[in-house]
């Protein structure tokens, strides 16, 4: 039978609380793409996801034995640290934040423009985070980007708007109906 | 008001409270309403976890490989910290340091064996032993041309790349340290070299300067009893050697008497 591959991560994480270094880099093997998507798509630059990829595994390393007690599947708790390093430094680089001009932010325009996808990725994904994919993936492409986006780089209506280049108004609306859409689909999974 | 009798309005604001939209005094008055009522607080909990799931569908990308070199170093450099923190522990010494001992393989006394055995014990994969052979090799022809070398050490980094050269002339009591990797101490620092005796805490052998080739003067005693030294990165200065180390150990590496 083969093992789930929450299975093995918790395996993982438990060792890492062991101080075992093995399972460190065996971790990271498994997960740093993944992860270091995340934190491209929260700070939109490859070097300072670099800095973010590294702190994460850093409080991993530091933090593993604090796991089990989280009582999450293993991508969420790692998923949380991740956009909280890299929100930490989006902070610590918040007077350069009004011009976040990269690659990513490129991709993002693309996006709202409706050329180009942005396609959600479900490779390690936990149950719950199917479930969010199941229900997500129903809303207008724009409308899903509005609403990732505010969770993901922590962003008011009026930040979304001054970023995207959107109206107040527009914002409000996509992500209140977002959210509608979201709580219908979501209690089918509750 | 009772957010209870209001499920449909609860579970709204709980939505835009774990998106992060909801903001000013309408998240302070959501977050008192939480702590003071379980079901609010239970569907606050319920949409954060839903919500954070948007963190495992972003689209993976593939990071430099230089990101897993840095956080390795870092975790040896953690490890190495708390391996001296254990040593110094006097209380716990004898076994502290028996567990140190087991753990740091690289440190094992190649000091009776030869250059030979000391090569493979020094050395993980075929590829650094091809590479250290040849840095060993460079050496035993020092050692031929300046017979005069009784003892000599290659420290290595976390890598396991050569890092320091050091050879011990016990009729001048002089330990010469070469520095042959590209490492260099920032300036409010200094690397310390220590001699690691078994069953005793670390010795100071002495602070290093800036200089590739460096001289310190050392008892053939202190060199012979000691099968590891390694160096640490300390304060500018060094620190006093009854206090032992308190920085990452930097490199580290057998001493052997070469068998010539």
């Amino acid at each position: 039978m083969p093992v789930h591959p929450d299975n093995l991560l918790i395996d993982l994480l438990d060792r890492v609380a062991r101080r075992d270094e093995a399972a460190l880099k065996a971790l990271y093997e498994q997960t740093a793409p993944k992860l270091y998507g995340l934190a491209l798509r929260v700070v939109g630059q490859r070097d300072r996801a670099e800095d973010v990829l590294q702190e994460t595994f850093l409080q991993v390393w530091r933090t593993a034995a604090d796991y089990r007690a989280s009582l999450s599947p293993p991508m969420a708790w790692l998923g949380l640290i991740v956009r909280s390093r890299a929100l930490d430094l989006l902070r610590r680089h918040s007077a350069e934040r009004s011009h976040l001009t990269d690659e990513l932010d490129d991709t993002l325009a693309d996006t709202l423009a409706g050329d180009s996808p942005n396609p959600l990725d479900t490779h390690l994904a936990s149950e719950q985070a199917w479930a969010l994919h199941q229900c997500i993936t129903q809303l207008e492409k724009r409308q899903r980007e509005v609403v990732s986006l505010a969770y993901l780089r922590d962003l008011s209506h009026g930040e979304l708007a001054a970023q995207l280049k959107l109206p107040l108004g527009t914002v409000k609306t996509w992500i209140r109906r977002g959210l509608d859409q979201l709580r219908t689909c979501m209690t089918r999974f509750a | 008001m009772d957010l209870r009798q209001h499920p449909e309005l609860l579970d709204r604001l709980a939505s835009a409270y774990a998106l992060g939209t909801l903001r000013g005094g309408a998240r302070r008055r959501f977050e008192a309403m939480a702590r003071e009522q379980a079901p609010v607080r239970a569907a606050a909990l319920i949409w954060q976890s839903r919500i954070a799931s948007l963190n495992e569908l972003q689209t993976a990308a593939e990071p430099a490989t230089a990101v897993w070199t840095r956080i390795d170093n870092l975790v040896q450099a953690d490890q190495a910290a708390q391996a001296m923190a254990q040593a110094r522990t006097p209380a716990r010494a004898p076994r502290a340091l028996a567990d140190w001992w087991r753990n740091l393989a690289l440190w094992r006394s190649a000091a009776a064996s030869g250059l030979a055995v000391a090569v493979i014990a020094v050395s993980a994969s075929v590829m650094l032993r091809d590479r250290l052979g040849s840095q060993i090799a460079g050496l035993q022809a020092q050692l031929q041309a300046t017979p005069q070398v009784g003892y000599v050490a290659v420290l290595t980094d976390a890598q396991s790349a050569a890092s320091m050269l050091v050879t011990f002339d016990p009729k001048a009591r002089r330990l010469t340290l070469q520095r042959v990797g590209d490492y260099r101490e920032a300036d409010d620092r200094s690397l310390q070299l220590w001699a690691l005796p078994p069953g005793a805490p670390p010795q100071s052998l002495g602070v290093l300067g800036r200089d590739k080739l460096l001289r310190l003067v050392a008892g053939e005693a202190d060199v012979q009893r000691s099968p590891t030294l390694a160096i640490s990165l300390e304060p500018r200065g060094g620190v006093p050697s009854e206090r032992g180390p308190t920085g990452p150990v930097l490199f580290k590496g057998a001493v052997i008497q070469p068998q010539l």
